[in-house]
């Protein structure tokens, strides 16, 4: 018998051992690789999306009439390519459809928006143009646009017509962004789970071989002849097993993104997540690296470091590394100064932890009796033995706090912002050429309207302490107008200001600023600023900083009274509640007096559902992965847990021995695991809000010049707590029926050695 | 008329080797008085060490009882009987392995302490009887900082700290060398003279043997 086959007889001998290796390298490939797809397709769907509303334009009548059939047919035979693009706005639930001519866009190439349901037209929500135009001549509202190639200039534009931005839906902008920092996260944390995985039942082997590896040494077979079999073995099951889990991490990624693909393309009206096939090689390599490193980095590196070792010098080593991380991460200069700083945190917690928890196992225990004082030196052992595994476990939950406390606050800022931005139900664009005035008047006269407002934008310069125009230092910002000030502003969340901000801003005794140009400028409430409106230069008080949730320009928001005749005003719109008025009514009302066809009119309720839609698949799919991830971190800790007790079964065995009843022993070891993994989620709990205010208060800022609010959720905090608890009381069964299975072997003394104290 | 210490009768023991039934012992009785030592002997898979765990509760015979004191076993395995083993072996046997009687997170003194505490005795002995045995400089110290001879006269303190009235050695002094052994159930012998309580030792060593009262030889190997 060669060496290698007396290795690989410990298999023919468990084979479910090996079939456990197999399911975990499977389950880790699978997880990492799922969670991988769909992080890189949500970031690329995120900036498709954001391409596809940015990057298409449309053509408009010079004289504000809407277009209709025959602009279409005069600019294709004026050698245009113009595509046609008939949203037709069902009644509820079925939303709205778009009605596209797949002939007529076929002269845009792959460019063409919703070019992917084009061709199969199977009305989700792209259908062929006739049947949209039955939808309109049935009742239903529709609205025809003209769509132009991006790559049309201006000046081959026909007279009597021009271009205009042609926008399918709100842009997420940098929330959008800042959640994928999220994802990425996530692919962290499964990447750590994935390797605990892999190494907890390697190890798992290794206790069970140990005294086949003893018996080759005695025979004379060098130590490193069998690492280096070892090696040899992981790499080949390794190999062997990630090709099935990397087919079904894409299967699982696009389970999980088959919806949120469908959702993104109802709502940009663009083809947003195609799962494509891919490599194997990386994710393969990937895995490999990682299933190599968990198994054997320790042999050479991990062995090396103190808090393995469990030396006190890591005490006076992990102090001084915490507090310098804390304070790089409380006062950051930059990016990675900051990601330094929390790495720091993260090495010192993984220090300190073992120690911090088993000094805290034993404190107090010498005055008590001998069986307590056995059962807090036996935890304190444990919590430096386990050390690995419980830093990890510590560091998992952490991260899934953190995750849960961002995915949650995303979803609320999400609805807040999708509540800001499209306060009203409705909002008509002043056409151009017309008297926003007349319209103001005409809704001011209405009976039965809601609320409404007039929303005027354009550009202004800010200085902080005018003293006259000083160009040098004055900075360009957006000027949002809005009048008359009313309940469908008024309920915006400000971040900070005065008191009485509302009706300061409303009588034109003050403005407000946004997040972003409060952040950069450092203005406060109360502090004065001048800006100019066109020839005018006001300076007026700051009364309020409202949340602008990661809108990356500064904007300052003025009562429209204020605005002088001179302004150039860019766009102009009226954001208004129909009330107890249909909006057909009022539509017509307000077309008559701009003396106009066709209005641009949205609907910001099917807009709302569907950008809902959206996010609220994002985050199901974020909690999805977290909860598996968590699960899988958990079974690490117990399969960890489980071979660490193993090796110490026969001590607990003496218990038995010295007379304690099975269901003593057993009400022992039960305490020893729920304290074990209940100290883990405790310990997590201020790492996991260290980490959430890290990544809400100081990374996003930093990163996006925006933050989030900070949100903490005991609720969840006690799941993770029974969790852990399930978790410790489970290594207590398996230990149980351990210990009912036979008096074991004792262990050799130098298994024992070491850690004791 | 008085009880004998232990007393055991018509015990039968099989183990399972694939689809052969292996007889350990048949129809194996023994009797054992306070003070009286009896040395079990045989070569290595006869039982000896079967036939100790049988004694104490840790294994159950297929067949035959077990009277310890006044306590007596015929078979069972129910909840009631392994708490009138676990109460016996809490207060009245000694249990003494080959090696690894400690527990590695407690000290020498310690570990005593916690022996004494579950049989009810006073703590306040132990450190007399890591004293007597020659290792009360070393109380405080943990299993992995002493020798396997010091560690094994730890586990000896700790079963005369608990008092029993039965000490079962399984090879206690297999891991030692001779003089250390020797050195070891010299005191072993000593002390279970002096306080007059039974002693049964599984042994390879023929001369130790000699040493006690008694002798059963298993010495055949297991029968299929």
């Amino acid at each position: 018998m060669t060496v290698c086959s007396a290795l690989l007889s410990h298999y023919r001998r468990h084979p479910l051992q090996l079939l456990a290796l197999a399911l975990m390298i499977v389950l880790a490939t699978m997880l990492w690789t799922g969670v991988s797809h769909l992080t890189d397709h949500a970031r690329a769907s995120l900036a498709q999306s954001e391409q596809a509303i940015a990057g298409q334009q449309q053509l408009v009548r010079e004289d504000g009439q809407a277009v209709s059939v025959q602009d279409f047919a005069y600019l294709r035979r004026q050698g245009l390519c113009v595509m046609p693009w008939l949203e037709v706005q069902r009644p509820p639930p079925e939303g709205r459809v778009i009605g596209v001519d797949p002939f007529a866009s076929a002269c845009f190439g792959s460019d063409a928006p919703g070019q992917a349901r084009v061709d199969a037209l199977n009305g989700e929500p792209f259908l062929d143009i006739a049947e949209a135009k039955a939808m309109v001549r049935q009742g239903s509202n529709g609205d025809l646009s003209l769509l132009v190639p991006v790559d049309v200039e201006a000046d081959a534009v026909p007279a009597d017509y021009r271009l205009k931005d042609f926008s399918m839906g709100p842009a997420t902008g940098e929330l959008g962004e800042s959640f994928l920092l999220n994802l990425d996260a996530l692919g962290v944390l499964v990447l750590l789970i994935t390797a605990l995985l892999v190494r907890s039942v390697y190890q798992l082997g290794l206790v069970q071989r140990r005294e086949s590896f003893t018996l080759l040494r005695r025979f004379g077979v060098p130590a490193t002849r069998v690492q280096v079999l070892l090696l040899i073995e992981m790499v080949a099951l390794t190999s062997v097993w990630v090709i099935p889990g990397i087919w079904l991490g894409r299967l699982l990624a696009e389970i999980l993104g088959g919806g949120f693909g469908q959702v993104l393309e109802s709502l940009f009206d663009a083809p947003l997540y195609a799962v494509d096939g891919g490599g194997f090689v990386l994710p393969a390599l990937v895995m490999v690296t990682v299933v190599l490193l968990a198994c054997f980095a320790d042999k050479r590196l991990l062995r090396r470091l103190p808090w393995l070792s469990g030396r006190p010098s890591v005490v006076w080593f992990g102090v001084p590394v915490l507090g310098l991380g804390l304070a790089m991460v409380a006062w950051p200069f930059t990016l990675g100064w900051l990601f330094v700083g929390i790495a720091l945190v993260f090495v010192a917690v993984g220090l300190l932890t073992p120690r911090v928890l088993s000094y805290v196992a034993q404190w107090g225990a010498e005055g008590a009796g001998a069986i307590t004082l056995w059962q807090r030196r036996e935890l304190a052992v444990l919590f430096r033995r386990l050390a690995l595994p419980v830093v990890a476990l510590q560091f998992a939950v952490a991260m899934v706090l953190a995750i849960q406390a961002l995915v949650t606050t995303f979803e609320d800022t999400f609805e807040r912002w999708l509540g800001q931005r499209l306060e009203a139900e409705f909002y008509v664009e002043v056409p151009e050429q017309s008297a926003a005035v007349d319209g103001v008047r005409y809704l001011a006269g209405l009976s039965g309207v809601g609320d409404w407002h007039l929303v005027q934008r354009g550009k202004t310069h800010v200085v902080p302490e005018m003293a006259g125009d000083d160009a040098a230092t004055s900075v360009e910002v957006d000027l949002f107008s809005i009048s008359p000030i009313g309940p469908l502003v008024t309920g915006w969340t400000l971040l900070d200001a005065i008191p009485d901000a509302w009706e300061k801003l409303a009588t034109g005794q003050g403005v407000m600023v946004n997040e972003q140009l409060a952040r950069r400028q450092g203005y406060q409430p109360g502090e004065t600023i001048g800006f100019t409106l066109g020839e005018q230069s006001l300076a007026l008080p700051v009364v309020g900083v409202y949340a602008d949730y990661g809108r990356p320009d500064g904007e300052i928001l003025v009562a429209g009274q204020i605005l002088p005749e001179t302004f150039n005003t860019r766009f102009q719109s009226l954001s208004l509640n129909p009330g107890t008025l249909a909006m057909a009514e009022i539509e017509q009302g307000l077309a008559a007096v701009w003396n106009t066809d066709q209005l641009t009119v949205r609907d910001n309720g099917s807009i709302r559902s569907l950008a809902s839609g959206v996010f609220d698949q994002t985050f199901l799919i974020t909690r999805a992965i977290t909860v598996l991830t968590l699960v899988l971190a958990g079974t690490s800790l117990l399969i960890m847990g489980w071979v660490f007790f193993t090796t110490r079964a026969w001590y607990y065995r003496l218990l038995f021995v010295w007379g304690l009843s099975p269901r003593e022993v057993a009400g022992q070891l039960r305490w020893l695991a729920m304290f074990l993994t209940g100290a883990v989620a405790v310990a997590a709990l201020p790492l996991g809000v260290w980490l959430t205010w890290a990544l809400v208060s100081r990374i996003n800022p930093l990163a996006f010049g925006w933050s989030l609010p900070m949100a903490v959720y005991p609720g969840f905090w006690l799941e993770m707590l029974v969790l852990c608890l399930v978790i410790g009381l489970a290594i207590s069964v398996l230990m149980r029926r351990q210990l009912g299975a036979g008096v074991p072997a004792p262990a050799m003394a130098n298994v024992a050695g070491g850690g004791e104290r | 008329m008085v009880a004998s210490l232990l007393t055991a009768r018509d015990l039968n023991k099989q183990f399972r080797s694939g689809n052969q039934p292996v007889s350990v012992f048949r129809n194996l009785s023994l009797q054992l008085d306070r003070g009286e030592s009896l040395a079990l002997v045989g070569r290595s898979g006869s039982g000896k060490s079967t036939l100790l765990n049988i004694l104490c509760g840790l294994e159950k015979p297929d067949t035959g009882s077990v009277q310890v004191l006044d306590e007596v076993f015929e078979g069972g395995t129910d909840r009631q009987t392994e708490a009138r083993w676990a109460n016996l072996r809490r207060q009245q046997i000694g249990v003494v392995f080959q090696e690894a009687n400690l527990m590695p997170a407690l000290s020498l003194l310690d570990n005593v302490r916690l022996r004494a505490r579950l049989a009810g005795q006073n703590e306040d002995d132990c450190r007399d009887w890591l004293e007597r045995l020659g290792i009360g400089e070393l109380a405080g110290r943990y299993p992995d900082q002493v020798s396997g001879g010091q560690r094994q006269r730890a586990a000896l303190a700790m079963v005369f700290a608990m008092k029993p009235a039965l000490i079962l050695a399984d090879e206690p002094t297999g891991s030692l060398d001779r003089h250390t052994a020797e050195d070891v159930t010299g005191q072993l012998f000593d002390l279970q003279a002096r306080h007059g309580c039974g002693l049964i030792l599984a042994t390879h060593d023929a001369e130790l043997a000699t040493r006690c009262s008694h002798h059963l030889d298993l010495g055949h190997l297991p029968e299929t």
